[in-house]
């Protein structure tokens, strides 16, 4: 039956872990704005150096 | 058949602009072009179609107030040794292209370091060398179609919204927990060792403490604020409820009668702050109180001792002379010094096409200056010009509203005496068969009263149905405007640019009819000017679907401001313009003379909106449908018969006989919609209980007011209201259920049956159907 307290420990780390991660989270901004990231990721990864993956017209290739 | 700008989308006229392949239908959008296909961001077409902005040629000192240490300091948000932070609200982004092109401004000047956008409320934050002048920083975005806003001073509060969301993890921490250290007991095993269970019980209420403490604490504090003012409020009997429900389990713990009701505790606060939440989100990008001042600019040249200076707009005193710019708008009360002004009243009227000004004349605050530089000296001080005046007399008015407010807090009341009566009646019948459970009856029957279903109801129905509006282009100011849309007896329309169109597209021409060359002529020196009413013609010529040929260059091009344009089309001389401009004596319409010969005129009218007299019947049917125009009687035919339903028709109406209006429909006792676009109905907007302002562009303008609809969807209006009633229905419908929940749960209370189990499965239960009930009637009605 002793292992039932170490499993309480545990839980009750785990919840600790998450809540602190949310609050770092939060006091980050991680929530301030949850449209504009979605949309970023999107974006090709472009190199300056190195367009050799544009099209005479300059447009990307899809 | 007509091609649209590679940038902007908008129709190419003539011959257009054109690079390669790509036609534009200005210089303006060919040069952003050039801009971002020299700097290598081609993507940003490939994105998204046609995304790009079409800029405004602005004045290149346009920006040079941010010079100003004292402006510069407002907006400036942190500056070290070498880069500066600032944060600028764009209102023109609109779609993941922006997005990209923004993020990727640095290739365009190396001096900004970094530019990171939030969409939703439609701000960059960007950090920029030094060596880079800020002026500049604001120059280079109006050029490529994002002109920043500085006349908007937006703080939205940051740490408000973030401590909400601490005292939402917390709590939510603190369910999650106890539910799962409570689990033997749900379960009914007796099994579990007697230290087992108290240890979980104690963890289960140091747990429970930051909930007590930090994540209920504004319910606290907003039930004590009630009571304070003798008033009763939904969050009085929460309060109760909560305490006895903790005061319980204190109870339970100490005398090693068990867990308590820790977890049911920690549930109510949980889902209480979740709905709090869901009627929080609302529309951050949007501003529904503005002041007077964002409008006006944030500084203006000002001439003194024949220098011209920046100042600050609060700064001018009246007598100052004033140097206003192309496209600026007139800070305060004034008149003209130089000869002739175009003043465009959009903003004030809804009427877009401009105004001309003779010397001496008075300009109100709030006009647009079209055309050159002009000299104009100060009459008032910007806070004292008419406009201010009538904003300020309606602003005070505005703070005794939400009838709704006032009834959902006497339902509480009645709420809260009824707990007391069940409460006391309970007690008085255990008297008689056990004294010693008298307490743990009645604090039973607090703790099951306790309102969470119901404060429940409120926020989800209406944050639903909020919205569903939202997607319908009714964007509202908070969900309680909900309440007031369904109060209304009485809607009154401004015309000008709310009913009607703000440009003037509906043309006639008087005259002899031109031939098709001749026609073509006419359109080819029309294109050649950006006025507003050249470009109706050209569009109204193009309509015509003659044959032309468009390959002809004018010749001796020349436009006088506020007169009219003339040129050289192959061998013929032609001259559009005013009655002045061709020499007649003054009168309406724009003439058009080829070769000195006056061949006929055009007359402009503004159109209804689309879809509207449908919708007129639909309201008149079921509401007082006002119309309230500035304008002279001259369109009363044509307001007759789009709406034959139509009776409450006054015509030259001021903005005060607009508000006085309105006030004397209330003292009548009626509830009135007011639904209008410019700041003439500020004031009417205002004193009105629910004032819809209307929009073309619902980012950039709109003066004061409860919700902001846009402008092409003023014709499902109805539909819209229609929404906001069944609204009602359905938070009838949550209310029965959340009665239902308390009066079952006061059956376990009062006869003694409310054990921990009992709480924690009604608790969740009533919380979440709400929830549902709430979603599923709002989303999947028609």
């Amino acid at each position: 039956m002793g292992i039932i307290y170490l499993m309480l420990i545990v839980s009750l780390i785990i919840a600790l872990f998450f809540l602190v991660s949310f609050l770092w989270a939060t006091k980050n901004g991680q929530f301030e704005d949850d449209h504009t990231p979605s949309i970023r990721i999107l974006f090709d990864d472009e190199n300056n150096e190195q367009p050799n993956y544009l099209e005479d017209d300059g447009s990307t290739k899809v | 058949m007509s091609e649209s700008c590679y940038h902007c989308g908008d129709d190419v006229i003539g011959k257009g602009y054109s690079l390669g392949d790509k036609k534009f239908c200005c210089n303006g959008c060919k040069s952003v072009y050039q801009l971002l296909h020299e700097n290598g961001l081609n993507s940003f077409y490939a994105m998204e179609e046609q995304a790009g902005v079409k800029p405004k040629s602005s004045d290149v000192h346009r920006y040079d107030f941010l010079d100003l240490p004292a402006i510069r300091e407002r907006y400036i948000d942190f500056e070290d040794e070498n880069s500066v932070h600032v944060k600028l609200f764009l209102p023109a982004i609109h779609c993941s292209s922006c997005i990209y092109l923004l993020e990727n401004i640095h290739k365009i000047e190396p001096r900004i370091l970094s530019c990171q956008t939030n969409f939703t409320e439609r701000t960059a934050t960007i950090a920029f060398k030094k060596s880079f002048p800020f002026p500049e920083l604001a120059l280079l975005l109006d050029r490529i179609g994002y002109p920043p806003n500085f006349e908007e001073k937006k703080e939205v509060n940051k740490s408000i919204d973030k401590t909400f969301l601490y005292q939402m993890g917390v709590a939510g921490f603190a369910f999650g927990s106890i539910m799962l250290w409570s689990f033997p007991e749900y379960l009914g095993i007796d099994e579990a060792p007697a230290g087992f269970r108290s240890l979980t019980a104690y963890l289960s209420f140091f747990v429970s403490i930051p909930v007590l403490l930090y994540s209920a604490r504004d319910y606290y504090m907003s039930a004590f604020k009630a009571i304070r003012y003798k008033q009763i409020n939904i969050d009085v009997p929460i309060t109760l409820g909560i305490l006895a429900l903790y005061a319980q389990s204190c109870y339970h713990i100490f005398s090693g009668l068990g867990p308590g009701y820790m977890d049911s505790f920690a549930g109510f606060i949980f889902f209480l702050l979740i709905g709090k939440w869901f009627q929080r989100k609302t529309y951050r990008s949007l501003s529904f109180d503005r002041d007077y001042a964002s409008y006006f600019p944030v500084a203006v040249l000002r001439i003194k001792n024949e220098e011209e200076e920046i100042v600050e707009i609060e700064k001018i005193e009246e007598g100052d002379h004033l140097m206003i710019r192309n496209d600026e708008i007139v800070p305060c009360d004034v008149i003209l010094v130089s000869d002739t002004a175009q003043i465009d009243y959009s903003f004030v009227t809804g009427e877009s096409v401009p105004v001309t000004i003779k010397k001496g004349q008075l300009v109100y605050a709030g006009g647009r200056l079209i055309g050159a530089k002009t000299r104009f000296q100060a009459k008032s001080k910007s806070e004292r010009s008419r406009l201010a005046n009538l904003w300020n007399k309606s602003s005070n008015v505005s703070e005794e509203r939400s009838i709704s407010q006032k009834k959902w807090d006497k339902l509480s009341a009645y709420f809260l005496v009824g707990v007391i009566i069940v409460a006391s009646i309970a007690a008085i019948s255990w008297a008689f068969i056990d004294t010693n459970r008298i307490v743990s009856t009645v604090v039973s029957v607090l703790i099951v009263a306790c309102p969470c279903a119901l404060a429940l109801s409120r926020p989800f129905t209406y944050g639903n149905t909020m919205r569903k509006m939202g997607r319908s282009g009714l964007y509202l100011q908070n969900t309680e405007v909900i309440e007031d849309i369904n109060e209304v007896t009485d809607i009154v329309f401004d015309k000008t640019g709310t009913l009607t169109k703000g440009s003037q597209e509906k043309v006639t021409f008087e005259g002899e009819m031109l031939t098709d060359q001749e026609w073509g002529s006419v359109l080819i020196l029309s294109n050649s000017s950006t006025h507003v009413l050249s470009r109706t013609i050209a569009r109204w010529i193009k309509n015509k679907n003659l044959s032309i040929d468009s390959n002809v260059e004018v010749e001796n091009y020349n436009e006088s401001v506020g007169q009219g344009i003339e040129g050289q089309v192959s061998d013929q001389h032609i001259k559009i313009g005013s009655a002045k401009f061709m020499g007649l004596d003054a009168q309406d319409g724009t003439f058009i003379s080829i070769n000195g010969e006056v061949r006929g005129k055009f007359m402009f009218a503004s159109e209804l909106r689309d879809g509207l007299e449908s919708m007129m019947a639909d309201l008149t049917s079921n509401y007082t449908v006002h119309v309230l125009s500035g304008d002279s009687e001259k369109d009363a035919q044509m307001m007759q018969e789009a709406f034959p339903s139509l009776e409450n028709c006054l015509f030259k109406q001021s903005p005060e006989d607009k508000f006085a209006y309105t006030q004397q429909l209330q003292e009548q006792g009626k509830h009135v919609m007011m639904i209008g676009d410019g700041l003439n109905d500020s004031g009417a907007l205002a004193k009105a209980d629910v004032g819809i302002a209307i929009s073309e562009d619902v980012f950039q303008f709109s003066p004061n007011s409860n919700g902001i609809l846009e402008a092409n969807k003023l014709h499902k209006l109805t539909s819209i209201l229609v929404t906001s009633n069944f609204a009602k229905t359905v938070l009838r419908i949550c209310l029965a259920f959340s009665i239902f929940y308390n009066i079952v749960g006061l059956g376990f209370a009062i006869t003694g049956n409310l054990t921990p189990l009992v709480a924690a499965v009604l608790m969740p239960i009533s919380s979440i159907s709400i929830v549902i009930i709430s979603t599923v009637f709002i989303h999947f009605r028609k």
